[in-house]
């Protein structure tokens, strides 16, 4: 018994497992948050107003959604680093810097996918409130209420997206043991040094973590049975 | 309610009435083939579609007072329940649960009260959309084919449901559909559109049997024609 405990408590305290963990939930958690703020708003105005370039800025947002994370790692490191634009703040090799460059994957992710989502029910959404005599205010909330599944999906996309990402993080979180190291970086680093055994354990920790998160989302959003009737 | 110079322009489609009535407190139809007008003018009037110029004089009609239903009503992902009591939600009006088990259980919906609404036959849907628009007592109603889904026995109950309501407290209503048979019995008053233009306007008996019009004939016999075929 003793033999196993030893062996845990080496395999978290080696690579610094439990710090990685902490700094991966922090850091995905921040990220999607600020994320789905920015997101779901942008989203939603992009649907509502037409304005010259809004085609132009769609492409641009979907040509984001898809764009590597090492690319936007490369700019947000360029723009931290002691001589860039950004230097005085003191983010790189910070979980702050990660989660700014996290937040930069994500959020065309989530406006992507909101966007798209608002642009095909939106205006049948907005019709029916004014048949209703519903106001702004209420017809705002209708939308948010009408569209919770797609927001909901759009944010796990999202943290799915930050929970499972490496580039980025490791050149602008420097994977650094007990400050920036998250469960990815440290897979990555088991791997270069040959150890895949703990590195697959971190990897199915992982893998029940999100597992876990996305029963207890699921559990709260309850879903409506749709059996056809006719 | 009264318009003038009303104009909306979509696509290579025009809309144009110049002047129409639409007295307080009555029935009316708009009838006409398909794309002539009808439903953009009932969106003009609701202030779903902004006009391109004219005016829509509601007199002192809020949006509050009015409401319109359409062929494919759009139900919330919500029970049948939750979607009758929305606009008294956002009212913040008192729910009357006898009445709505009341409309339910006359339109055969009572044990699909607490069903999800978008699992229901579009029949049912049509129902539950009609039930919705009568059950926060608006002074405006618009009816956009909402019954052409439903069985006859459905139809002939909202019918006289919608008479009795009127013989108590009358409201304005405008209904849009081909069923002229329904239209005839139910409508005080007829406007018949085509090609964006209202062509004219009277009792249902002066625009379906007294008409002179070409265009009102024509449509009148065609549509007599097809419902033979299809009895």
């Amino acid at each position: 018994m003793n033999q196993i405990e030893e062996g845990i408590e080496g395999f978290f305290s080696n690579i610094g497992a439990l710090d990685a963990i902490r700094v991966t939930f922090v850091m995905a958690i921040s990220s999607t948050f600020i994320s789905a703020v920015i997101g779901i708003t942008l989203g939603l105005l992009l649907e509502r107003h037409d304005f010259k370039g809004k085609k132009v800025i769609i492409r641009i947002n979907r040509t984001l959604m898809g764009v590597p994370p090492v690319v936007i790692g490369l700019m947000v490191y360029l723009l931290l680093m002691r001589r860039g634009p950004l230097g005085s703040l003191s983010l790189l090799f910070t979980v702050q810097g990660m989660i700014l460059a996290q937040t930069l994957i994500i959020t065309p992710i989530v406006s992507g996918m909101v966007y798209s989502h608002a642009a095909r029910s939106a205006p049948s959404i907005r019709q029916f409130a004014r048949t209703m005599g519903a106001s702004k205010w209420q017809t705002n909330l209708l939308m948010l209420q009408e569209m919770k599944h797609e927001i909901y999906f759009a944010i796990v996309t999202g943290f799915g997206r930050s929970i499972s990402e490496v580039g980025a993080v490791m050149l602008v979180g420097g994977n650094i043991k007990g400050s920036t190291r998250t469960m990815t970086t440290a897979i990555s680093l088991l791997k270069s040094q040959g150890i895949f055994t703990e590195g697959v354990t971190l990897g199915l920790i992982l893998l029940l973590m999100a597992f876990i998160l996305q029963w207890m989302a699921d559990y709260f959003q309850k879903e409506e049975t749709s059996d056809e009737n006719y | 309610m009264r318009i003038t110079d009303l104009e909306k322009k979509t696509g290579d489609f025009r809309l144009h009435i110049e002047d129409l009535s639409i007295q307080e407190g009555a029935i009316h139809g708009f009838v006409g083939g398909n794309g002539c007008g009808k439903t953009t003018l009932a969106k003009l009037i609701m202030g779903i579609l902004p006009a391109d110029g004219g005016e829509i004089d509601l007199k002192n009609l809020t949006p509050l007072e009015m409401t319109m239903t359409s062929q494919r009503p759009y139900l919330l992902h919500m029970s049948v329940y939750d979607n009758i009591i929305y606009p008294l939600k956002i009212r913040k009006s008192r729910v009357d649960e006898k009445r709505i088990d009341e409309m339910l259980g006359l339109s055969g919906l009572l044990d699909k009260k607490n069903q999800y609404a978008r699992s229901l036959s579009s029949g049912e849907r049509q129902k539950v959309s009609l039930i919705r628009a009568l059950i926060f007592n608006p002074k405006l109603i618009i009816i956009d084919e909402t019954l052409s889904n439903m069985d006859i026995e459905s139809v002939q109950l909202f019918e006289k449901m919608i008479l009795e309501m009127q013989l108590k407290n009358p409201v304005t209503w405008i209904m849009i559909s081909h069923q002229l048979a329904h239209i005839y019995k139910m409508c005080d008053y007829v406007h018949f559109f085509a090609k964006g233009k209202l062509v004219d306007s009277g009792t249902a008996d002066e625009i379906f049997l007294k008409s002179q019009n070409e265009i009102i004939r024509s449509y009148v016999e065609t549509q007599m024609i097809e419902k033979r075929g299809n009895d």
